[in-house]
């Protein structure tokens, strides 16, 4: 393999753990690796990158590019991508990265892969399908390739290393879209974070009457939280601050028991960390129970009534 | 204001997925499909639009196989106004730029001051279709859209970002917007509304028909699936089984062990 490009991303004012992962990534392709830092002030990230298994590190640095700014991404990725020479373009799959990465796969006319969670020499891409249902391995055809790399798929590169910074010039005058400002989310009425016991259902759940009839009740039983996936959150069934995942809350409590939930990585992202986690789903093949430690295959109707009864019961 | 929303047709969220013999794909006989989950809340929120601005056109376009008609009718029947149907089995095979190439030729036809589409296909979970596209069409674009206003002589749209926190952007006409699920809530089509769309059009086109042919399917694609899998069973679960009232013991027992109850 030739050279590679990574495309670094600042959150809260330094590198992110997923551009440290795209060296990691980069190491199973194999090949020199450049990568640009994109930003309003960020030379010194961007030298502290250098060293950190970023390789040489190109430096778009403009006021314009404070806020993402998709066509002024788009201008300073082809522009490193010329300066570079790269055949592989590492993108992580944030929501700047799934926004740029296919833009600019089609401006090279390049071979787009998206979310891969793991590769190997060839190039040979591995990537979830079905929403986790199925897994695929995806080939470029030969030519240019843009990869946006799924966050947390890999270990963040920990190492230091030799590396140089450029500044790359690029002309900024004619953005279309405008950043106008960020929102922080706002505070929760629910705070899940703090919830030792959580028992989350999933679109399985069927009917918004079903939360106040099935799952709350054994929350309740066992002194818990209730939460939901997230089209639980879409249909109106639950409000968003009920919602677990990469878009909702991130939870740790001690136990977490998701009923009719299926195991999409965007929702994994919001429970895995949690201290014991039970599925209940009626599909064996659902990927919930990857993380799960222990799994139920049933009908969640059948099932989470009679554990509230023998949970109150126990309780005495 | 005239409105172009691409909706792709996929397996059913509940379908049993079945990988083809060859591997390349699932089996697709005998299962049901639907409208793309996300490409529901595009059509809905092309038709508010539309509600608010009687003026306004809102065309669906489709590329797929015979089975599409059925989603183009639902979506007619929701209220669309009239539909393009690519269908010519010289688009198989296309990766996401070749479905890029023919939304643009279809988009150029149309002429539309407004492209609404999904964030991402429940299938192939890409998300690439609709800013390959903007790059085509040299227009602007947002992804994981959350909230459309319209502001000035364009849009202003909030994108959703981790954790809940949103982004801004503020985009001038002719634009693109591929949306998030939960944007909205999506209406049911009325029977009324179903008996109109049997009178609404569907137009039927060939890669040919687009100037496209040689230019998309499997051979012009840069990217193929080579292998889809289930997923490697990890260590995962202990499953455990019995009768309901067996398996509640065993959760009783393990939840006590683990000094929760
Ligand atoms: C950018 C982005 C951000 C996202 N953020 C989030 C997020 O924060 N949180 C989130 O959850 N998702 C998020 N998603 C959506 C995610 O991809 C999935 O679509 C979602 O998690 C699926 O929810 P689900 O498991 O409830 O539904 P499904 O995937 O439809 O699964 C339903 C499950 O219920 C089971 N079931 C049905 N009936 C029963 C029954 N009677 N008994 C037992 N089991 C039953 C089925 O077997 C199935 O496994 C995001 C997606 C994107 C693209
Ligand atoms: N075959 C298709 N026909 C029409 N629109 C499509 C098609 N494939 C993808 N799209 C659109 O592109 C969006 C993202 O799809 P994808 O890039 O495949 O994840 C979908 O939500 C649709 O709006």
């Amino acid at each position: 393999m030739g050279s590679i490009l990574l495309v670094a991303e600042i959150q809260k004012g330094a590198i992110r753990e997923a551009s440290r992962e795209l060296v990691t990534f980069a190491q199973k392709l194999g090949g020199d690796v450049h990568s640009l830092v994109i930003g309003s002030g960020v030379e010194s990230l961007a030298a502290d990158f250098a060293k950190k298994g970023g390789g040489k590190v190109y430096v778009c640095d403009d006021p314009a590019l404070a806020g993402y700014n998709v066509d002024g991404w788009a201008k300073a990725i082809r522009a490193a991508a010329d300066a570079s020479g790269a055949d592989v373009i590492l993108i992580s799959n944030t929501p700047s990265g799934w926004d740029v990465a296919p833009r600019v796969a089609a401006g090279l006319e390049a071979a787009f892969v998206s979310d891969a969670f793991d590769a190997k020499e060839g190039p040979v891409f591995t990537r979830r399908v079905f929403n986790g249902k199925l897994d695929a391995e995806v080939v470029p055809a030969g030519g240019k390739v843009v990869a946006t790399v799924q966050p947390g798929a890999v270990a963040a590169f920990e190492g230091s290393t030799e590396g140089s910074t450029e500044k790359l010039s690029v002309d900024l005058s004619t953005l279309r879209a405008k950043f106008v400002e960020t929102k922080v989310a706002e505070a929760k009425g629910v705070d899940l974070t703090k919830a030792e016991i959580i028992v989350s259902g999933g679109r399985g759940v069927g009917a918004p009457e079903k939360f106040p009839e099935v799952v709350k009740p054994l929350a309740d039983a066992l002194g818990g939280a209730m939460g939901a996936s997230r089209p639980v959150v879409d249909a109106g069934w639950l409000p968003h601050e009920y919602q677990v995942g990469s878009s909702g809350q991130v939870v740790t409590p001690k136990l977490y028991i998701a009923c009719g939930i299926s195991g999409a990585i965007q929702h994994l992202v919001g429970m895995k960390g949690s201290n014991f986690i039970i599925a209940i789903n009626k599909d064996a093949d659902a990927p919930i129970f990857e993380v799960a430690q222990l799994g139920v295959v049933g009908d969640l109707f059948e099932i989470v009534p009679k554990l509230t009864e023998a949970v109150k019961a126990a309780k005495g | 204001m005239k409105i172009l929303v691409c909706l792709k047709q996929v397996p059913h969220q509940d379908a049993r997925l079945d990988v083809n013999a060859d591997g390349s794909w699932i089996k697709e006989d005998g299962i049901k499909f639907e409208i793309n989950s996300y490409d529901t809340f595009a059509l809905e929120e092309a038709l508010r639009i539309k509600d608010a601005d009687s003026g306004s056109e809102v065309v669906v376009a489709s590329i797929g196989p015979d089975r599409v008609t059925q989603a183009l009718r639902t979506a007619l029947g929701m209220g669309a106004d009239r539909a393009v149907h690519v269908k010519d089995a010289a688009v198989e095979g296309s990766d996401s730029l070749g479905i890029a190439r023919v939304l643009a030729a279809v988009a150029k036809e149309v002429g539309p001051d407004l492209v609404l589409m999904g964030l991402m296909s429940d299938d192939s979970n890409a998300s690439a279709v609709p800013p390959m596209l903007a790059e085509l069409l040299g227009i602007p674009h947002a992804t994981a859209v959350v909230k459309v206003d319209r502001e000035g002589s364009g849009y202003r749209v909030e994108r959703e970002l981790e954790g809940g926190a949103l982004e801004v952007v503020d985009l001038p006409l002719p634009c693109l917007l591929a949306v998030q699920t939960g944007l909205n809530q999506v209406r049911y089509a009325s029977l009324k509304g179903i008996m109109a769309a049997k009178k609404k059009p569907i137009d039927v086109k060939t890669a040919e028909d687009l100037g496209l042919a040689g230019a998309v399917g499997a051979a012009a694609a840069k990217v193929r699936i080579q292998k889809i899998y289930q997923p490697p069973k990890g260590d995962g679960a202990e499953m455990i089984s019995g009768s309901p009232d067996e398996v509640v013991a065993k959760l009783v027992g393990k939840i006590k062990e683990l000094g929760l109850l």
